[in-house]
Protein backbone atom coordinates (compact mmCIF):
# COMPACT_ATOMS: atom_id res chain seq x y z
CA UNK A 1 0.00 0.00 0.00
CA UNK A 2 1.02 3.30 -1.13
CA UNK A 3 2.65 5.36 2.16
CA UNK A 4 1.28 9.07 2.50
CA UNK A 5 3.37 11.78 2.15
CA UNK A 6 3.68 12.16 5.62
CA UNK A 7 5.22 8.97 6.56
CA UNK A 8 7.55 9.28 3.26
CA UNK A 9 8.58 12.69 5.23
CA UNK A 10 9.15 10.56 7.93
CA UNK A 11 11.29 7.85 6.52
CA UNK A 12 13.86 9.48 4.46
CA UNK A 13 15.31 12.43 3.16
CA UNK A 14 12.42 13.45 0.28
CA UNK A 15 13.59 14.91 -3.45
CA UNK A 16 11.17 16.95 -4.82
CA UNK A 17 11.41 18.15 -8.40
CA UNK A 18 13.25 21.54 -9.73
CA UNK A 19 12.09 24.59 -12.09
CA UNK A 20 8.82 24.29 -14.25
CA UNK A 21 8.61 27.71 -15.91
CA UNK A 22 11.88 27.75 -17.44
CA UNK A 23 11.16 24.40 -18.68
CA UNK A 24 8.27 25.68 -20.11
CA UNK A 25 9.73 28.73 -21.26
CA UNK A 26 12.29 26.32 -23.14
CA UNK A 27 9.55 24.82 -24.84
CA UNK A 28 7.97 27.54 -26.46
CA UNK A 29 5.88 30.00 -23.27
CA UNK A 30 6.17 33.43 -24.50
CA UNK A 31 7.73 35.34 -21.59
CA UNK A 32 4.54 36.85 -19.72
CA UNK A 33 1.91 34.25 -21.23
CA UNK A 34 0.02 32.19 -18.85
CA UNK A 35 1.74 28.67 -17.93
CA UNK A 36 -1.38 27.00 -16.14
CA UNK A 37 -3.02 27.56 -19.48
CA UNK A 38 -0.52 25.37 -21.16
CA UNK A 39 -2.42 22.77 -18.59
CA UNK A 40 -5.47 22.59 -21.31
CA UNK A 41 -3.89 23.58 -24.50
CA UNK A 42 -0.79 21.81 -23.57
CA UNK A 43 -0.83 18.85 -21.38
CA UNK A 44 1.56 16.93 -23.36
CA UNK A 45 4.96 19.25 -23.12
CA UNK A 46 3.39 19.92 -19.27
CA UNK A 47 3.26 15.90 -18.62
CA UNK A 48 6.78 16.03 -20.67
CA UNK A 49 8.34 17.93 -17.45
CA UNK A 50 6.86 16.41 -15.16
CA UNK A 51 8.13 12.74 -16.31
CA UNK A 52 11.66 14.15 -16.99
CA UNK A 53 11.69 14.84 -13.01
CA UNK A 54 10.40 11.37 -11.62
CA UNK A 55 13.01 9.90 -14.46
CA UNK A 56 16.01 12.26 -13.00
CA UNK A 57 14.90 11.09 -9.37
CA UNK A 58 12.41 13.08 -8.25
CA UNK A 59 9.82 11.55 -5.41
CA UNK A 60 7.29 14.30 -5.58
CA UNK A 61 6.39 16.02 -8.61
CA UNK A 62 4.34 19.63 -8.30
CA UNK A 63 1.56 20.76 -10.64
CA UNK A 64 1.93 23.65 -12.52
CA UNK A 65 -0.28 25.90 -10.57
CA UNK A 66 1.56 28.23 -8.88
CA UNK A 67 0.24 30.89 -10.55
CA UNK A 68 -3.43 29.17 -10.65
CA UNK A 69 -5.58 30.96 -7.49
CA UNK A 70 -8.40 33.08 -9.28
CA UNK A 71 -6.41 35.82 -7.98
CA UNK A 72 -3.06 35.46 -9.62
CA UNK A 73 -4.83 34.29 -12.86
CA UNK A 74 -6.84 37.75 -13.08
CA UNK A 75 -3.54 39.14 -14.38
CA UNK A 76 -4.53 37.12 -17.94
CA UNK A 77 -8.02 37.36 -17.80
CA UNK A 78 -8.28 33.63 -16.91
CA UNK A 79 -9.74 33.68 -13.32
CA UNK A 80 -12.68 32.10 -14.54
CA UNK A 81 -10.55 28.83 -15.85
CA UNK A 82 -9.72 28.55 -12.14
CA UNK A 83 -11.26 25.33 -11.43
CA UNK A 84 -10.85 23.52 -15.29
CA UNK A 85 -6.67 24.82 -15.17
CA UNK A 86 -6.05 23.33 -11.36
CA UNK A 87 -8.09 19.53 -11.94
CA UNK A 88 -6.41 19.01 -15.54
CA UNK A 89 -3.19 20.62 -13.92
CA UNK A 90 -3.59 17.77 -11.53
CA UNK A 91 -4.41 14.77 -13.60
CA UNK A 92 -1.78 15.80 -15.77
CA UNK A 93 0.47 15.48 -13.04
CA UNK A 94 -1.18 12.12 -11.28
CA UNK A 95 -1.12 10.82 -15.15
CA UNK A 96 2.95 11.00 -15.30
CA UNK A 97 3.13 9.30 -11.49
CA UNK A 98 0.95 6.30 -13.17
CA UNK A 99 3.16 6.23 -16.64
CA UNK A 100 6.28 5.47 -14.08
CA UNK A 101 6.93 1.46 -13.35
CA UNK A 102 7.28 2.68 -9.37
CA UNK A 103 3.64 5.10 -9.39
CA UNK A 104 3.36 3.65 -5.81
CA UNK A 105 6.43 5.50 -4.67
CA UNK A 106 5.90 8.70 -6.77
CA UNK A 107 4.04 11.62 -5.07
CA UNK A 108 2.15 14.76 -6.84
CA UNK A 109 1.91 18.08 -4.51
CA UNK A 110 -0.68 20.90 -5.38
CA UNK A 111 1.59 24.07 -6.19
CA UNK A 112 0.37 27.09 -5.01
CA UNK A 113 1.76 29.96 -5.49
CA UNK A 114 1.23 34.35 -4.36
CA UNK A 115 -1.74 35.53 -5.07
CA UNK A 116 0.14 38.51 -6.96
CA UNK A 117 -1.34 41.25 -4.62
CA UNK A 118 -0.19 43.08 -1.57
CA UNK A 119 -1.67 43.58 1.98
CA UNK A 120 -1.66 46.59 3.26
CA UNK A 121 0.75 48.61 4.12
CA UNK A 122 1.94 47.73 0.57
CA UNK A 123 -0.81 47.16 -1.24
CA UNK A 124 -4.58 47.24 -0.72
CA UNK A 125 -5.89 43.44 -0.98
CA UNK A 126 -7.83 42.23 1.30
CA UNK A 127 -7.02 39.23 3.73
CA UNK A 128 -10.10 37.58 3.39
CA UNK A 129 -10.09 38.01 -0.54
CA UNK A 130 -6.51 36.29 -0.59
CA UNK A 131 -7.95 33.63 2.59
CA UNK A 132 -10.81 32.43 0.15
CA UNK A 133 -8.65 32.84 -3.92
CA UNK A 134 -6.00 30.07 -1.91
CA UNK A 135 -8.91 27.97 -0.28
CA UNK A 136 -11.10 27.78 -3.42
CA UNK A 137 -7.56 26.35 -5.52
CA UNK A 138 -6.91 24.06 -2.53
CA UNK A 139 -10.12 22.64 -3.11
CA UNK A 140 -9.68 21.89 -6.65
CA UNK A 141 -6.18 20.72 -6.76
CA UNK A 142 -7.80 17.99 -3.96
CA UNK A 143 -10.33 17.15 -5.86
CA UNK A 144 -7.70 16.35 -8.49
CA UNK A 145 -6.15 13.91 -6.07
CA UNK A 146 -2.60 15.64 -5.18
CA UNK A 147 -1.38 13.87 -2.18
CA UNK A 148 -0.22 17.04 -0.51
CA UNK A 149 -0.74 20.86 -0.73
CA UNK A 150 2.98 23.36 -1.33
CA UNK A 151 2.64 26.56 -0.60
CA UNK A 152 5.55 28.64 -2.47
CA UNK A 153 7.48 31.17 -3.30
CA UNK A 154 5.53 33.16 -0.60
CA UNK A 155 7.77 36.78 0.23
CA UNK A 156 5.09 38.04 3.22
CA UNK A 157 4.33 35.92 6.17
CA UNK A 158 0.84 37.01 6.45
CA UNK A 159 -0.24 36.33 3.00
CA UNK A 160 1.27 32.19 3.73
CA UNK A 161 -0.44 32.18 6.99
CA UNK A 162 -3.91 33.26 4.78
CA UNK A 163 -3.15 30.26 2.01
CA UNK A 164 -2.52 27.87 5.32
CA UNK A 165 -5.73 29.23 6.77
CA UNK A 166 -7.51 28.74 3.58
CA UNK A 167 -6.18 25.32 2.60
CA UNK A 168 -6.70 23.94 5.77
CA UNK A 169 -10.44 25.32 5.93
CA UNK A 170 -11.10 22.91 2.67
CA UNK A 171 -8.57 19.74 2.68
CA UNK A 172 -7.13 17.22 5.85
CA UNK A 173 -4.01 16.97 3.17
CA UNK A 174 -0.50 17.83 4.87
CA UNK A 175 0.66 21.03 3.46
CA UNK A 176 4.32 22.15 3.13
CA UNK A 177 4.98 26.22 3.12
CA UNK A 178 8.13 27.47 1.75
CA UNK A 179 8.29 31.35 2.24
CA UNK A 180 11.59 33.17 0.05
CA UNK A 181 13.83 34.92 1.82
CA UNK A 182 16.40 37.21 0.62
CA UNK A 183 20.00 37.80 2.15
CA UNK A 184 20.66 41.70 3.66
CA UNK A 185 23.05 42.85 5.63
CA UNK A 186 21.61 41.74 8.72
CA UNK A 187 21.03 37.76 7.16
CA UNK A 188 17.88 36.66 5.72
CA UNK A 189 14.49 38.00 5.89
CA UNK A 190 11.92 38.36 3.85
CA UNK A 191 10.83 41.18 1.28
CA UNK A 192 8.65 42.33 4.11
CA UNK A 193 10.97 41.87 6.85
CA UNK A 194 9.98 38.45 8.15
CA UNK A 195 13.33 35.88 9.41
CA UNK A 196 13.55 32.25 8.97
CA UNK A 197 12.64 32.05 12.63
CA UNK A 198 9.27 33.74 13.31
CA UNK A 199 8.15 32.60 10.14
CA UNK A 200 8.67 28.90 10.66
CA UNK A 201 7.53 29.25 14.48
CA UNK A 202 4.15 30.75 13.68
CA UNK A 203 3.98 28.48 10.48
CA UNK A 204 4.34 25.82 12.58
CA UNK A 205 1.86 27.15 15.24
CA UNK A 206 -0.85 27.57 12.26
CA UNK A 207 -0.55 23.95 11.40
CA UNK A 208 2.06 23.65 8.87
CA UNK A 209 3.60 19.79 8.35
CA UNK A 210 6.59 21.27 7.37
CA UNK A 211 8.06 24.66 6.74
CA UNK A 212 10.74 25.65 4.66
CA UNK A 213 12.46 28.12 1.73
CA UNK A 214 12.69 28.31 -1.78
CA UNK A 215 13.85 30.43 -4.87
CA UNK A 216 15.38 33.74 -3.83
CA UNK A 217 19.07 32.52 -3.22
CA UNK A 218 21.67 30.08 -4.85
CA UNK A 219 22.61 27.00 -3.23
CA UNK A 220 25.78 28.40 -1.63
CA UNK A 221 23.76 31.31 0.14
CA UNK A 222 21.00 28.91 0.93
CA UNK A 223 23.53 26.34 2.28
CA UNK A 224 25.22 29.00 4.63
CA UNK A 225 21.66 30.15 5.70
CA UNK A 226 20.76 26.57 6.57
CA UNK A 227 20.62 26.30 10.22
CA UNK A 228 18.89 29.10 10.67
CA UNK A 229 15.63 27.15 9.08
CA UNK A 230 15.74 24.53 11.66
CA UNK A 231 15.65 27.19 14.83
CA UNK A 232 11.80 27.42 14.50
CA UNK A 233 10.87 23.97 13.40
CA UNK A 234 9.57 21.37 14.95
CA UNK A 235 8.42 19.90 11.93
CA UNK A 236 10.40 18.78 8.94
CA UNK A 237 12.20 21.98 6.62
CA UNK A 238 12.06 22.08 3.13
CA UNK A 239 14.65 23.65 1.36
CA UNK A 240 14.77 24.83 -2.64
CA UNK A 241 17.66 26.59 -3.82
CA UNK A 242 18.18 28.65 -7.19
CA UNK A 243 20.53 27.59 -9.64
CA UNK A 244 22.51 30.27 -8.70
CA UNK A 245 22.09 33.93 -9.86
CA UNK A 246 20.25 34.92 -13.09
CA UNK A 247 22.12 36.91 -16.08
CA UNK A 248 20.34 38.38 -18.70
CA UNK A 249 21.07 37.51 -22.15
CA UNK A 250 18.99 38.06 -25.41
CA UNK A 251 16.66 39.19 -22.91
CA UNK A 252 15.88 36.06 -20.78
CA UNK A 253 17.73 35.20 -17.44
CA UNK A 254 20.19 32.46 -18.22
CA UNK A 255 21.46 30.34 -14.75
CA UNK A 256 25.16 29.32 -14.77
CA UNK A 257 25.91 27.18 -11.87
CA UNK A 258 26.64 23.31 -12.35
CA UNK A 259 24.05 21.14 -11.55
CA UNK A 260 26.89 18.70 -9.88
CA UNK A 261 27.83 22.08 -7.87
CA UNK A 262 24.29 22.69 -7.06
CA UNK A 263 23.68 18.92 -5.86
CA UNK A 264 26.93 18.94 -3.76
CA UNK A 265 25.36 22.05 -2.19
CA UNK A 266 21.73 21.05 -1.48
CA UNK A 267 22.83 17.38 -0.30
CA UNK A 268 24.72 19.10 2.04
CA UNK A 269 21.50 20.72 3.69
CA UNK A 270 20.35 16.82 3.81
CA UNK A 271 22.60 15.94 5.78
CA UNK A 272 22.03 19.17 7.89
CA UNK A 273 18.55 17.93 8.32
CA UNK A 274 16.55 19.16 5.53
CA UNK A 275 13.93 16.56 4.75
CA UNK A 276 12.53 17.69 1.66
CA UNK A 277 14.59 19.16 -0.70
CA UNK A 278 14.89 20.36 -4.83
CA UNK A 279 15.47 23.09 -6.86
CA UNK A 280 13.85 26.52 -7.77
CA UNK A 281 14.77 28.75 -10.46
CA UNK A 282 17.19 27.88 -12.98
CA UNK A 283 17.10 24.33 -12.18
CA UNK A 284 15.94 21.18 -14.40
CA UNK A 285 16.05 17.94 -14.70
CA UNK A 286 20.06 17.70 -14.67
CA UNK A 287 20.10 19.20 -11.22
CA UNK A 288 17.76 16.58 -9.77
CA UNK A 289 19.23 13.95 -11.67
CA UNK A 290 22.89 15.93 -9.82
CA UNK A 291 20.86 15.81 -6.91
CA UNK A 292 19.54 12.19 -6.69
CA UNK A 293 23.33 10.87 -7.15
CA UNK A 294 24.38 12.54 -4.11
CA UNK A 295 21.53 11.57 -2.28
CA UNK A 296 21.72 7.81 -2.91
CA UNK A 297 25.40 8.01 -2.38
CA UNK A 298 25.82 9.17 1.01
CA UNK A 299 22.71 7.62 2.52
CA UNK A 300 21.24 5.31 -0.04
CA UNK A 301 17.79 4.45 -0.84
CA UNK A 302 17.16 2.47 2.17
CA UNK A 303 13.73 1.70 0.98
CA UNK A 304 14.19 1.56 -2.50
CA UNK B 1 9.08 77.34 12.77
CA UNK B 2 12.58 78.17 11.22
CA UNK B 3 12.82 76.88 8.23
CA UNK B 4 15.95 74.23 9.47
CA UNK B 5 13.70 72.95 11.83
CA UNK B 6 10.10 72.67 9.47
CA UNK B 7 12.66 70.62 6.84
CA UNK B 8 14.15 68.31 9.44
CA UNK B 9 10.83 67.28 10.81
CA UNK B 10 9.67 66.88 6.83
CA UNK B 11 12.35 64.20 6.21
CA UNK B 12 11.89 62.39 9.79
CA UNK B 13 7.78 62.21 8.30
CA UNK B 14 9.15 60.06 5.60
CA UNK B 15 11.75 58.06 7.75
CA UNK B 16 8.37 57.16 10.26
CA UNK B 17 6.33 56.31 7.37
CA UNK B 18 3.62 59.08 8.35
CA UNK B 19 2.05 60.33 5.11
CA UNK B 20 -0.54 62.93 7.80
CA UNK B 21 2.39 64.29 9.15
CA UNK B 22 4.24 64.62 5.82
CA UNK B 23 1.19 66.26 4.32
CA UNK B 24 0.71 68.71 7.61
CA UNK B 25 3.91 69.80 7.03
CA UNK B 26 4.19 70.59 3.67
CA UNK B 27 0.84 72.62 4.04
CA UNK B 28 2.55 74.61 6.98
CA UNK B 29 5.72 75.21 4.66
CA UNK B 30 3.47 76.88 1.91
CA UNK B 31 1.39 78.74 4.40
CA UNK B 32 4.13 79.78 5.96
CA UNK B 33 5.96 81.07 2.49
CA UNK B 34 8.74 78.70 2.91
CA UNK B 35 11.62 77.68 0.36
CA UNK B 36 9.80 74.81 -1.46
CA UNK B 37 12.62 73.00 -3.46
CA UNK B 38 14.64 73.30 -0.19
CA UNK B 39 11.61 71.72 1.49
CA UNK B 40 11.69 69.05 -1.33
CA UNK B 41 15.30 68.78 -1.70
CA UNK B 42 16.54 69.00 2.15
CA UNK B 43 13.63 67.45 3.48
CA UNK B 44 11.22 64.93 1.82
CA UNK B 45 13.70 63.45 -0.69
CA UNK B 46 17.03 63.32 1.95
CA UNK B 47 13.94 61.42 3.81
CA UNK B 48 13.21 58.62 1.32
CA UNK B 49 16.87 58.98 0.14
CA UNK B 50 18.25 57.77 3.43
CA UNK B 51 14.83 55.17 4.25
CA UNK B 52 16.85 53.33 0.51
CA UNK B 53 20.05 53.47 2.47
CA UNK B 54 18.43 51.98 5.63
CA UNK B 55 16.52 49.67 3.42
CA UNK B 56 19.92 48.85 2.13
CA UNK B 57 21.51 48.00 5.31
CA UNK B 58 18.50 45.45 6.23
CA UNK B 59 16.79 47.84 8.74
CA UNK B 60 14.12 48.83 6.71
CA UNK B 61 12.01 46.56 4.49
CA UNK B 62 9.67 46.80 2.07
CA UNK B 63 6.95 48.42 4.23
CA UNK B 64 8.98 50.68 5.78
CA UNK B 65 9.58 51.59 1.86
CA UNK B 66 6.24 51.81 0.54
CA UNK B 67 4.89 53.97 3.25
CA UNK B 68 8.10 56.72 3.25
CA UNK B 69 6.95 56.90 -0.61
CA UNK B 70 3.66 57.31 0.35
CA UNK B 71 4.78 60.36 3.03
CA UNK B 72 6.92 61.73 0.48
CA UNK B 73 4.48 61.54 -2.77
CA UNK B 74 1.41 62.62 -0.36
CA UNK B 75 3.54 65.50 0.45
CA UNK B 76 4.57 66.20 -2.81
CA UNK B 77 0.71 66.73 -3.97
CA UNK B 78 0.81 69.59 -1.92
CA UNK B 79 4.14 70.86 -2.86
CA UNK B 80 3.20 70.83 -6.78
CA UNK B 81 0.49 72.94 -7.21
CA UNK B 82 1.82 75.68 -4.71
CA UNK B 83 5.11 75.48 -6.52
CA UNK B 84 3.57 76.20 -9.87
CA UNK B 85 1.51 78.82 -9.05
CA UNK B 86 4.65 80.41 -7.59
CA UNK B 87 6.01 82.61 -10.50
CA UNK B 88 9.40 81.48 -9.48
CA UNK B 89 8.64 77.65 -9.87
CA UNK B 90 10.97 76.31 -13.25
CA UNK B 91 7.91 74.70 -15.97
CA UNK B 92 8.13 73.43 -19.56
CA UNK B 93 5.30 72.01 -21.31
CA UNK B 94 7.62 68.74 -21.66
CA UNK B 95 5.34 65.34 -20.56
CA UNK B 96 6.67 62.42 -19.37
CA UNK B 97 5.12 59.17 -18.83
CA UNK B 98 6.66 57.39 -16.06
CA UNK B 99 6.03 54.12 -14.24
CA UNK B 100 7.77 50.20 -13.09
CA UNK B 101 7.15 47.97 -15.85
CA UNK B 102 4.63 45.19 -15.41
CA UNK B 103 5.52 42.23 -12.74
CA UNK B 104 7.76 44.77 -10.49
CA UNK B 105 6.27 46.45 -7.52
CA UNK B 106 9.62 48.29 -6.76
CA UNK B 107 8.49 51.95 -6.87
CA UNK B 108 10.95 53.81 -5.01
CA UNK B 109 13.39 54.67 -7.44
CA UNK B 110 10.53 55.37 -9.99
CA UNK B 111 8.33 57.98 -7.14
CA UNK B 112 11.82 59.55 -6.81
CA UNK B 113 12.41 60.33 -10.29
CA UNK B 114 8.87 61.39 -11.15
CA UNK B 115 9.40 63.56 -7.54
CA UNK B 116 12.68 65.43 -9.13
CA UNK B 117 11.29 65.71 -12.70
CA UNK B 118 8.25 67.59 -11.19
CA UNK B 119 10.58 69.89 -8.87
CA UNK B 120 12.09 70.44 -12.47
CA UNK B 121 8.59 71.90 -13.75
CA UNK B 122 7.87 68.57 -15.72
CA UNK B 123 3.99 67.78 -16.34
CA UNK B 124 4.45 64.26 -15.21
CA UNK B 125 2.25 60.83 -15.55
CA UNK B 126 2.82 58.62 -12.99
CA UNK B 127 1.18 55.15 -14.04
CA UNK B 128 2.84 53.71 -10.83
CA UNK B 129 3.90 50.55 -10.13
CA UNK B 130 3.29 47.09 -12.27
CA UNK B 131 2.28 48.65 -15.17
CA UNK B 132 1.00 46.54 -17.98
CA UNK B 133 2.76 46.96 -21.30
CA UNK B 134 -0.92 48.35 -23.15
CA UNK B 135 -1.36 50.63 -20.79
CA UNK B 136 2.32 52.64 -20.68
CA UNK B 137 1.46 53.03 -24.88
CA UNK B 138 -1.84 54.21 -24.70
CA UNK B 139 -0.47 56.76 -22.25
CA UNK B 140 1.49 57.68 -24.37
CA UNK B 141 -0.06 57.83 -27.56
CA UNK B 142 -3.21 59.53 -25.81
CA UNK B 143 -1.31 62.21 -23.74
CA UNK B 144 1.06 62.56 -26.86
CA UNK B 145 4.25 62.30 -24.15
CA UNK B 146 7.60 63.41 -25.45
CA UNK B 147 9.41 60.97 -23.06
CA UNK B 148 8.63 57.72 -21.49
CA UNK B 149 10.41 56.69 -18.32
CA UNK B 150 10.27 52.71 -17.56
CA UNK B 151 11.78 51.26 -14.35
CA UNK B 152 12.59 48.03 -13.49
CA UNK B 153 14.21 46.44 -10.67
CA UNK B 154 14.14 42.85 -11.46
CA UNK B 155 16.63 40.87 -13.81
CA UNK B 156 12.82 39.07 -14.70
CA UNK B 157 10.98 41.90 -15.38
CA UNK B 158 13.65 44.20 -17.11
CA UNK B 159 12.18 42.09 -20.73
CA UNK B 160 9.02 44.17 -20.06
CA UNK B 161 10.87 47.51 -21.00
CA UNK B 162 12.09 45.92 -24.21
CA UNK B 163 7.97 44.94 -25.01
CA UNK B 164 7.28 48.57 -24.52
CA UNK B 165 9.39 49.76 -27.04
CA UNK B 166 8.64 46.66 -29.53
CA UNK B 167 4.27 48.34 -28.86
CA UNK B 168 5.81 51.51 -29.13
CA UNK B 169 6.81 50.84 -32.70
CA UNK B 170 3.85 48.50 -34.13
CA UNK B 171 1.68 51.14 -32.92
CA UNK B 172 3.72 54.24 -34.93
CA UNK B 173 5.00 56.27 -31.40
CA UNK B 174 8.00 55.37 -31.54
CA UNK B 175 10.03 57.93 -33.12
CA UNK B 176 7.90 60.89 -31.76
CA UNK B 177 8.35 59.42 -28.32
CA UNK B 178 12.02 58.94 -26.17
CA UNK B 179 12.36 56.10 -23.74
CA UNK B 180 14.70 56.20 -20.84
CA UNK B 181 15.04 53.08 -19.00
CA UNK B 182 16.56 52.67 -15.08
CA UNK B 183 16.03 50.35 -12.13
CA UNK B 184 19.52 48.72 -10.57
CA UNK B 185 20.53 46.08 -13.42
CA UNK B 186 20.02 47.98 -16.33
CA UNK B 187 22.93 48.94 -17.94
CA UNK B 188 24.21 50.69 -21.17
CA UNK B 189 24.51 47.27 -23.11
CA UNK B 190 21.32 46.57 -21.85
CA UNK B 191 19.69 49.76 -23.24
CA UNK B 192 21.11 49.40 -26.69
CA UNK B 193 20.06 46.21 -27.03
CA UNK B 194 16.28 46.78 -26.65
CA UNK B 195 16.33 50.11 -28.38
CA UNK B 196 15.93 52.74 -25.54
CA UNK B 197 17.01 55.96 -25.78
CA UNK B 198 18.59 56.36 -22.57
CA UNK B 199 19.16 55.40 -19.29
CA UNK B 200 19.83 56.51 -15.53
CA UNK B 201 21.78 55.66 -12.44
CA UNK B 202 19.93 58.10 -10.73
CA UNK B 203 17.27 60.53 -10.16
CA UNK B 204 19.52 64.00 -11.14
CA UNK B 205 21.05 61.38 -13.82
CA UNK B 206 17.03 60.91 -14.98
CA UNK B 207 16.15 64.38 -14.99
CA UNK B 208 19.62 65.72 -17.02
CA UNK B 209 18.58 62.94 -19.66
CA UNK B 210 15.22 63.69 -19.74
CA UNK B 211 16.03 67.49 -20.73
CA UNK B 212 18.85 66.09 -23.07
CA UNK B 213 16.46 63.78 -25.17
CA UNK B 214 13.10 66.33 -25.07
CA UNK B 215 15.16 68.58 -26.82
CA UNK B 216 15.63 71.21 -23.58
CA UNK B 217 19.06 70.66 -23.18
CA UNK B 218 21.87 69.21 -26.11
Amino acid sequence: MKRTFKELLASRTVLLDGGMGSGLIAMGLQSGGCPELWNLERPDLVQKIHGNYYEAGSDVVQTNTFGGSALALRRHALAEKMESLNLAAAAIARQAADRMPDPSERYVAGNIGPSGLFLPPVGNAEPAELEDAFAAQASVLAKGGVDYISIETMTDLKEALLALEGVRRMTDLPVTVCLTFEMKKRGFFTMMGNSPRDAAASLVDAGADAVGANCSVESKAMLEACPLFFEGSSVPVVLKPNAGLPEMERGLPVYRQDPADFARDVAAMADMGARAVGGCCGTDRHFIAALRRELDARCGRSDA
Amino acid sequence: MDSAGLISKQKQAVLDGSAERAVELAREAVEGGADLMACIDDGYVAGIQEVGRLWEEGEFFLPELVQGADAMKSAMDVLRPALLSRDDGPKTEIKVVIGTVEGDIHDIGKTLVATFLEANGFKVIDLGRDVPVDRFVETVVAEEAQVVGLSALLTTTMPAQARVIELLKERGAKDKTAVLIGGAPVTRSFMEEIGADGFAANAVEAVAKVKELSGMEK
